[in-house]
């Protein structure tokens, strides 16, 4: 009796601290944004009008929502357009910042500094640069294709050839901006992978191309889901992406209101969720 | 990946690793070209700023555009050094308070075992979805009701809470093996101190991250000063810079005078960064993760 009464206890105990430690940030958590994401569902069922006095609200029901998808043309065809990218993008950027680890996880030369370049889009996607870059017209991908080395490629291949290489390199512009925290992700797992398990694969005479599929790769594959979501949620908020422009736009728009403006980021919301969970549906699937 | 018979680890240049740079330097050059754009660009006289389409080096470099900003940053009655005061305060709170919660809740919510941990987790998953600026009103609402306006708490408070931060930081605590924790509670160490002595050491790379994250996403913050703030001397220099900014847009100083902004803005950025990325790509290779 008296074992059992100390381990409850001792269990009471550990839950305790357990919720200690986070506490600081439910509170946080609960106060700056589950309310208020709580409170903006009310409001997309809502006109909402911004006056001196305060803010009024009168309930529309589904109004907005319908608006949304009848009324507003633009809005469903940003959606399809943000589908689009999320099923072709995504995995190129989550595969191209697999190789990338892959290769500045190899030993050569200079390997500290290729780092810290590969890291730096954290710093250029966000802030003033892109804003700057944005506003420059630098990251309008036809503008690029007036440089020499495109030129080049477009005059020496025959369209067919010339087509798909242009349209790679229009998207690596993107791929590569988006892709540094995924890389440093990769690379955290890729050196967790004990080096013994490849020389026993080596002498069992797998090749280094093999050993990526069977070893390297399950391995990962924990990490590679994580790049997914993290992907897909980088994607989905940055603040320049196009719905995120138009919600921005239409808070303070006269006409449709702030109340519209939450009703198509609730939308957004569960098209972002759908996305997540259909991907992370395949790669579960595929893992087993 | 060639056969390279026993040396596993070359420490010199090698003909065989000519194939990763072949890959890695056009690449990686590709990646500097925004930096490169935005500091000559700052430098560059009107002429070449407006020149299409834009060119990368500047010919005749210049300091105008920012004797303009200077010039016109005087006139406004708060000296420029209030607006960077704010602004080092609030980011600095933020980086830490928010670093240090992230790691807490991270930990606790991978390492310790109580009721609704996955409940809380799945909610932050959820959070990370919702898109930030869809709660500004009512954000704001919560604010003018704690009576915390006009304040740096109005600053501080609502960036703190950082979904991603959560995220990644359980993502890297959950592959820390268990036994280290099992072998300081074995020689009596409470939460707290394995927390602190054992966790955050081996952690290091994920507080990097994170606090590069927490960095860019306050330093470069507008919204709290626009919104939650009227006070004029509390407000940060983001917000400065974008108001010399949208004040002088369209005229031909304006575009000189952002251009130097933006550079003295992303400084800071490219300082921490450098200063932070050297302890996430350092520490992970000798971490105790293997």
């Amino acid at each position: 009796m008296a074992s059992i009464r100390i381990r409850m206890t001792n269990k009471r105990r550990k839950a305790l601290v357990g919720t200690a430690f986070i506490s600081p940030w439910i509170i946080g958590f609960f106060i700056f944004a589950l309310r208020p994401m709580i409170y903006s569902l009310y409001l997309s069922f809502q006109k909402v009008k911004v006056t001196p006095l305060g803010i009024k609200t009168n309930y529309v029901g589904w109004d907005n929502y319908k608006y949304a998808f009848v009324s507003d043309t633009t809005f469903v065809e940003k959606v399809l357009h943000y589908l689009r990218e999320m099923a072709l993008n995504v995995p190129i950027i989550v595969t191209f910042s697999l190789i990338i680890a892959l290769l500045i996880n190899q030993k050569i030369k200079m390997r500290g500094i290729f780092r810290t370049i590969f890291f730096l889009p954290v710093i250029i996607t966000s802030g003033p640069v892109i804003n700057e870059l944005l506003s420059q017209g630098v990251t309008n991908i036809p503008n690029i294709e007036s440089y020499s080395m495109f030129e080049m490629v477009k005059q020496s291949l025959t369209p067919a050839v010339a087509n798909p290489i242009m349209y790679l390199f229009k998207q690596i512009i993107m791929v590569l901006w988006f892709s540094g925290v995924q890389i440093l992700i990769f690379l955290a797992g890729l050196q967790k992978v004990d080096h013994s398990l490849y020389e026993a694969a080596r002498i069992d005479g797998a090749s280094p191309w093999e050993a990526f599929w069977k070893l390297t790769l399950p391995m990962l594959m924990p990490l590679v889901l994580v790049n997914f979501i993290y992907t897909i949620v980088y994607i989905s908020t940055f603040a320049l992406n196009e719905i995120i422009v138009m919600i921005k736009d239409n808070m303070f728009n006269t006409t449709t209101g702030f109340g519209y403006a939450t009703a198509i980021a609730w939308i957004y919301f569960v098209l972002i969720a759908i996305v997540l969970a259909i991907w992370s549906l395949l790669l579960r699937t595929r893992k087993s | 990946m060639s056969y390279q018979g026993t040396k596993i680890n070359p420490t010199k240049f090698h003909r065989s690793q000519l194939k990763f740079y072949v890959f890695l330097i056009p690449l990686a050059m590709f990646m500097m070209l925004p930096i490169i754009f935005i500091v000559f660009h700052a430098f560059k006289p009107v002429n070449e700023l407006f020149a299409f389409p834009p060119r990368f080096l500047v010919q005749q470099p210049t300091l105008d555009n920012f004797k303009d900003l200077l010039g016109f940053a005087g006139d406004s009655g708060i000296p420029f050094s209030r607006y960077v005061f704010n602004s080092i305060i609030v980011t600095l709170s933020v980086m830490f308070l928010s670093v240090f919660m992230s790691a807490l809740a991270a930990y606790a919510l991978s390492k310790m075992k109580f009721k609704l941990r996955a409940a809380i987790f799945e909610t932050n998953t959820v959070a990370l979805m919702f898109v930030p600026i869809a709660v500004q009103i009512p954000r704001f609402l919560v604010i003018d009701k704690s009576g915390i306006m006009d304040t740096y708490l109005a600053h501080i408070l609502p960036l703190l809470s950082m979904p991603i931060g959560l995220f990644l930081m359980k993502q890297f605590i959950d592959q820390v093996p268990d036994e280290l924790k099992e072998a300081a509670v074995m020689d009596g160490a409470g939460e707290f101190l394995v927390f602190r002595k054992v966790m955050l050491p081996v952690i290091k790379p994920a507080l990097a991250t994170v606090a590069i994250l927490s960095f860019q996403l306050v330093w470069n913050n507008i919204e709290t000063s626009s919104y939650y703030v009227n006070d004029e001397s509390l407000k940060t220099v983001s917000f400065f810079m974008s108001t010399l900014v949208s004040q002088n847009g369209n005229n031909v100083a304006g575009q000189g005078m952002s251009a130097a902004a933006s550079l003295l803005m992303f400084l800071p950025n490219l300082i921490i960064f450098i200063f932070l990325q050297s302890k996430v790509m350092n520490t992970m290779a000798h971490s105790g993760l293997k």
